[in-house]
């Protein structure tokens, strides 16, 4: 932009404007941290996110490692008598075993690499494609808002399984399709079809939004679209954004578990060292098979599941009231 | 308004047909056919095959008959799978009306049936709302009621209670509903509901007793249940520090009517969002669902259909769920307005 | 709150289905009455009784699986369909519980000197449940109907041995003319032929199938076929009614008023995707019915074992998952009913892959593969290995095969004398398999032990069901290897060895080939002398396992959990969805035993 084409009154303006915007992040952040119950949501996240890049470390045993004979033990300090099966536990693993002897804590752990990289990786493709189309739509109106939301119609209406049904099987074979088991393909067509929701719900707020005194003031003294759009309006949409974010979390982990159920999932690795060893959504399918059996299998990561998501829950709300320009200066 | 109505069921058209278009493509792309069974089956051997294949027109070209053309025969250049299926065409030599006149084809995997008798034709001596289609609609409909009913009251409660401990319990109650997947429900509502306190049996016996109802419409409400619920709460937070709601207060305006007249209308248009395509991702249903149930629905239909390839169920399946999709939104932008007279339609 | 909020859910829960629903207590019932000689329907409004105040019947309640996608004699193809057929039909021969083919509907039957001709004398007087006649005529109708390639049923293969009928079965119904088509048919009409007590062709049309004395089905063959007496046991023959087909269209099958049967039981009622209900039939020739069965069509295992455990089924199969459980509890393992299946599962290898073309590599990963752990571990004691083709209990079975046993020794000397000589310079090797919870731990166990005990790496590639069936079905894309099982259609050697691995049989998928062994298997299929004919299937399943050509691995057992009130079980391995199902006219309820 050359600085010639602005006029005077413009540039400072915009300096007025960008002088708080530097304090707006530092005053969040004080605000953020004051939050106990965001910086809990905070740190269970970090924990996780930890847990998943240190796996190798962490696993007390290899979670691919058969032990013969082992299968279904409950875990070592659940009282006899509870067991169903009978069997005692092994001190050496803590959940119990799955059906042929493999550690479940491990695997566990081993889980969190896959489902926390497939939870936050294509919910943030989404995020970033559901607000731009959304806001643009919104904001825009007419033709441009007409065509858009036809495009999610569109997606919103064709049949996602079918879709990844070819996707993960026709380009299986292709470097994209072999690149760590297959996650690559996951997060393109997870992302593909999921995205629509948020487009409407942000388009939808937006319609109401930009009628609004506040938006009709920035708009009288020549704020431009890109800026209304960014400094106005988005923030707040926050809101609604921050809850889909986060319950779609639990609904990433779960759909890559039913992908597994309707055999369309992820090529299993037969190394530890490879990327996809195992799932929480895999094990719970597993488990719920075993509910009998060994309760442990889908307990633990249903768990780890609700942690993360309600890390999050937390994490987000506190962001949201952090980011909301009424509430500055308060608490 | 009408104007803008006329618009939008115009549009109907190209979207459906776009729906259409990408199903087909990506149908045919997938691996196997409909004759491809369960791989613990005997397979068609190849002779019938190909007679099964001319019986359900299968042996035409899928886009366009460029033979056809060469040859001059400008009807036979558009005799194609596609068009017959959505429009007319031959099949097996006998003229066949499609899609457009409410044909949705004959089912592969079910021989002998056409996908109207299986989704839309109740049993024998049976109402029409005992049809799957019925089953699912009743089914949707009473899920969302739940989620609606349920979530609306506890995301109003729990915004003007922020931080309490009712806050936190909502917010505890929401995200075990919406992480337990709901294989997992189901199977544990079942154990405690019927082994434990035998309240119902584990396997319906009748499903005109409205008490079998309760769990498969809770199972598959309880997410949208918990989606409300954070979304009304988070977003009457925010509409609670707008200005306009301190000038009604500062009015001497009832709290009742600054909650019910002020807050929630303007609160509700996320909320009002997701309720109306949800509706229909609740009336086509859950797989899982019927199937723990034993729910005679629509939604494993779709999903068995996928795996078995049988085309016509596919296609009926999405173009239906597409209509209602934008039916559903058409009625979410009428909403706008009314929640907000500041929304123009255009 | 929490409470609160559950009995808002009730009470909104209940207003919605009540407005739904028809309410309970009032019904119209159709009644007809005789007014003056004429039929004619009075609509009655009367109160139905209370569900509670109904006498007791005996109802076997069972619940067998998924709902099928379709019940046609000629048309079905899947075990749960046809647990469907057998108890409404009955076809010329049937099964005991000791798998012996015993009469049917025929009271006996006779094959001519070189077996290439079958004749069956039917049972006098034999009828339908709804009182109507059933001769000769009704099972030619089927017989042809499985036949016309019209009727695209996956068993139309089954009947080619019939003279013509291979011919006809597989004519392309668009390039044949409709004159072509007639002789076809004709010359297969030839070949079945419906006699009457002198031994005249039966009148044809309506009156042939009113004609009291057709009682004679003479069916010619194109080859000697001295097993298909017993092919006429199974489903494909099973005499539904023409005019009920004709008159039902497509969907006959969808109707209990179209399905008029021969079999032990009668079908009252069939709610799709909820239930079945089978009642006796008074007019089976044999043992009558003692109770009444319900088929439920609950998929889900975990569910299916608490209705069990709530008094709400019968019988319900047994998961592998609940067997340790079920095993340790007093009372449920008196219940636990576990005794041999019907079919057999092994390794394929892809005969014209690498590496598999070298029969060293097979022989190594056959000697690799510990089917004992593989049982106990996997299977979690649901199955018996094996080390042959053939499953115990069906004529055929070769006692103490011990060829390929589970050796590591062997295995990695069998893989030093391949042409590859050592384990890293084979080339990648892809284990693929059909994608569910349960194939994924078997196979990542089978790729883990394989690893140990020949220390070869293959990689595990996991497919939906369709696609596997669609790239298994073709040699072309077949895998390298993948585990595919058999099960038995009919209990002779036949069904299992000449049907699958002739050259050019289901066996081409992995271009499996013996010239000597289809030798013996044709002379075999000819030879009219029981015990020689049983002698060279014996030589000819030696010869298989010789081969190595795919690494045999376990039986499949059928596990079932059964009340104690379920008395008169004969089980077979052919059972379909409940125990003893093959005879089940002998199933009985005590209702002594039954909780109140």
């Amino acid at each position: 932009m050359s600085s010639t084409s602005v006029p005077m009154s413009r540039l400072s303006d915009e300096a007025i404007l960008a002088r708080p915007s530097v304090s707006l992040w530092t005053d969040a952040w004080y605000r953020l941290i004051r939050n106990k119950a965001a910086v809990m949501g905070m740190v269970i996240v970090i924990i996780f996110v930890l847990v998943a890049a240190l796996a190798p470390w962490i696993a007390p045993h290899d979670p691919l490692k058969i032990n013969d004979g082992k299968g279904y033990l409950p875990p070592p300090w659940m009282p006899i008598e509870m067991s169903v099966t009978g069997k005692a536990g092994d001190p050496r693993f803590f959940l119990g075993t799955d059906s042929i002897g493999r550690d479940v804590l491990s695997r566990v752990l081993y889980g969190a690499r896959v489902s926390i990289v497939v939870a936050f990786v294509p919910t943030a493709i989404i995020v970033i494609v559901g607000v731009i189309i959304g806001l643009a739509a919104g904001y825009a109106g007419g033709r441009v808002d007409n065509f858009l939301m036809r495009i999610t119609d569109v997606v919103w209406g064709f049949p996602d399984l079918l879709f990844y049904v070819v996707v993960m099987i026709a380009l299986r074979d292709t470097p994209i399709g072999d690149f760590a088991n297959g996650l690559l393909l996951l997060f393109g067509a997870l992302a593909v079809v999921s995205w629509v929701g948020i487009a409407r719900v942000v388009r939808g707020q937006t319609l109401s939004l930009k009628e609004k005194e506040f938006v009709e003031a920035a708009r009288s003294i020549g704020t431009s679209d890109l800026q209304i759009m960014a400094r106005h309006i988005l923030p707040n949409t926050l809101s609604p954004i921050i809850v889909m974010t986060a319950f779609r979390i639990p609904g990433m982990i779960i759909t890559e578990a039913v992908l597994g159920y309707l055999g369309l999932g992820l090529r299993p690795g037969t190394d530890p060292r490879e990327f996809f060893v195992a799932s929480w959504g895999g094990l719970m399918l597993q488990g719920q098979s075993a509910l009998n059996a060994q309760p442990w299998l889908l307990l633990s990561p249903a768990i780890c599941v609700a942690l993360v998501v309600m890390g999050f829950t937390f994490l987000g709300d506190g962001l949201r009231d952090a980011l909301d320009p009424r509430m500055r200066g308060t608490s | 308004m009408g104007q803008f109505l006329v618009r939008r069921l115009l549009w109907l058209i190209p979207v459906m047909f776009t729906v259409a278009l990408i199903t087909f493509v990506l149908m045919h792309a997938a691996p196997g056919g409909p004759w491809d069974r369960d791989p613990g089956r005997r397979q068609i051997d190849p002779a019938t095959q190909i007679n099964l294949n001319r019986q359900f027109g299968l042996d035409k070209e899928v886009w366009f008959d460029l033979d056809a053309l060469k040859k001059g025969d400008l009807l036979g250049f558009f005799d194609t799978q596609f068009i017959t299926y959505m429009i007319a065409g031959t099949v097996d030599g006998e003229w066949r009306c499609g899609f457009i006149c409410g044909n949705l084809g004959p089912s592969y995997a079910q021989r002998g049936m056409m996908v109207q008798d299986i989704v839309l034709a109740p049993p024998e001596d049976a109402p029409i709302w005992n049809s799957k289609a019925g089953y699912s609609i009743r089914l949707g409909v009473l899920a969302l009621l739940i989620a609606v009913l349920v979530g609306l009251p506890v995301g109003i409660i729990a915004a003007l209670k922020q931080n309490t401990w009712i806050d936190y319990l909502s917010l505890f109650v929401a995200t075990v509903g919406i992480t337990i997947p709901n294989f997992v429900m189901g199977i544990f509502l079942i154990i405690i509901f019927a082994v434990w306190f035998h309240l119902i049996p584990v396997i319906p016996k009748d499903w005109s007793d409205p008490r079998y109802w309760i769990l498969p419409a809770v199972v598959l409400g309880v997410n949208l249940m918990a989606t409300t619920a954070r979304l009304t709460r988070s977003s009457m937070l925010d509409v609670m520090r707008q200005d306009y709601i301190r000038t009604a207060r500062a009015k001497g305006l009832a709290e009742r009517v600054v909650i019910f007249g002020h807050m929630l209308k303007n609160a509700l248009i996320p909320v009002v969002t997701i309720l109306g395509p949800a509706l229909v991702g609740l009336i086509t249903g859950s797989f899982i669902i019927e199937t723990m149930f034993a729910f005679p629905g629509w939604g494993r239909q779709y999903v068995t259909a996928i795996s078995q390839r049988d085309y016509s169920m596919i296609m009926a399946t999405t173009l239906v769920f597409a209509l209602l999709i934008q039916l559903a939104n058409i009625s979410v932008d009428f909403v706008y307005t009314m929640l907000d007279p500041r929304i123009k339609l255009s | 709150m929490k409470k609160f909020l559950l009995l808002t859910v009730l009470v909104v829960a209940v207003l919605v289905v009540a407005c739904a629903a028809p309410t309970p207590e009032k019904v119209t019932v159709k009644e007809t009455v005789v007014v003056a000689g004429t039929p004619q329907v009075v609509e009655k409004v009367v109160t139905a009784p209370a569900p509670t105040a109904a006498p007791k019947p005996k109802v076997l309640r069972v619940n067998g699986g998924a709902f099928p996608d379709i019940i046609d004699p000629q048309k079905s193809s899947f075990v749960g369909e046809i647990a469907h057929l057998h108890l409404m039909y009955e076809g010329l021969t049937r099964f005991n519980e000791k798998l012996e083919t015993v009469p049917g509907a025929a009271e006996k039957w006779e094959y001519n000197k070189d077996a290439t001709q079958l004749t069956f004398t039917l049972r006098k007087s034999l009828k339908y449940s709804d009182g109507s006649l059933l001769n000769a005529m009704r099972f030619k109708f089927s017989i042809m109907r499985n036949i016309n390639p019209k009727t695209a049923g996956e068993y139309a293969t089954i009947t080619n041995e019939i003279k013509g009928a291979e011919a006809w079965q597989s004519a392309d119904l668009a390039k044949t003319s409709k004159d072509d088509l007639a002789k076809l048919e004709k010359a297969v009409d030839a070949s079945i032929e419906a006699l009457d007590a002198t031994g005249k062709a039966c009148k044809t049309g309506k009156d042939g199938y009113a004609q009291e004395d057709c009682l004679t089905l003479r069916l010619t063959f194109g080859a000697p076929a001295p097993y298909f007496h017993t092919v006429m046991g199974i489903w494909v023959a099973y005499p539904a009614k023409e005019e009920n087909i004709t008159a039902g269209k497509d969907i006959w099958w969808t109707s209990a008023k179209y399905h008029v049967g021969n079999g032990a039981f009668v079908l009252k009622n069939l709610e799709p995707y909820v239930r079945a209900r089978f009642e006796p039939n008074p007019n089976y020739w044999g043992e009558k019915a003692k109770v009444a069965v319900e088929y439920s069509y609950i998929t889900d295992s975990a569910v299916s074992y608490q209705a069990y455990k709530n008094n709400e089924f019968d019988i319900v199969g047994l998961a592998a998952e609940d067997l340790e459980a079920t095993m340790k509890d007093a009372t449920l393992s008196k219940q636990a009913t576990i005794y041999p299946g019907a079919c057999t599962f092994a390794v394929m290898f892809h005969q014209e892959k690498e590496p598999f073309t070298d029969k060293k590599v097979r022989e190594a990963f056959a000697y690799g593969l510990d089917r004992e752990s593989w049982v106990k571990d996997v299977l979690r004691g649901l199955g018996s290995p094996t080390l042959t083709w053939i499953p115990k209990g069906y004529p055929g079975y070769k006692e103490g095969e011990k060829r390929y046993s589970f050796d590591a020794a062997a295995a990695k000397k069998a893989l030093s004398e391949s042409k590859y000589g050592s384990v890293d310079k084979l080339p990648p090797i892809t284990l693929t398999f059909s994608d569910t919870a349960r194939n994924r731990t078997r196979n990542e166990w089978l790729q883990k032990k394989w690893k140990e005990s020949l220390g070869v790496d293959m990689k595990l590639n996991p497919v939906d069901a369709t696609t596997y069936t669609a790239m298994t079905k073709d040699s072309k894309t077949a895998p390298q290897t993948y585990i595919l099982g058999w099960c038995a259609d009919y209990p002779d050697p036949q069904n299992w060895l000449s049907v699958y691995w002739k050259t050019g049989a289901f066996s081409e998928r992995i271009k499996y080939s013996n010239k000597e062994l289809d030798k013996i298997l044709v002379q075999a299929d000819t030879t009219i002398d029981s015990k020689t004919r049983m002698e060279l299937y014996a030589k000819a399943q030696d010869m298989l396992v010789a081969d190595a050509a795919v690494a045999f691995a376990w039986n499949n057992v059928n596990s079932y959990m059964v009340k104690p009130w379920v008395k008169g079980i004969k089980t077979t391995p052919q059972d379909h969805w409940f125990p003893g199902d093959t005879t089940a006219n002998t199933v009985d309820i005590d209702l002594a035993l039954l909780p109140k």
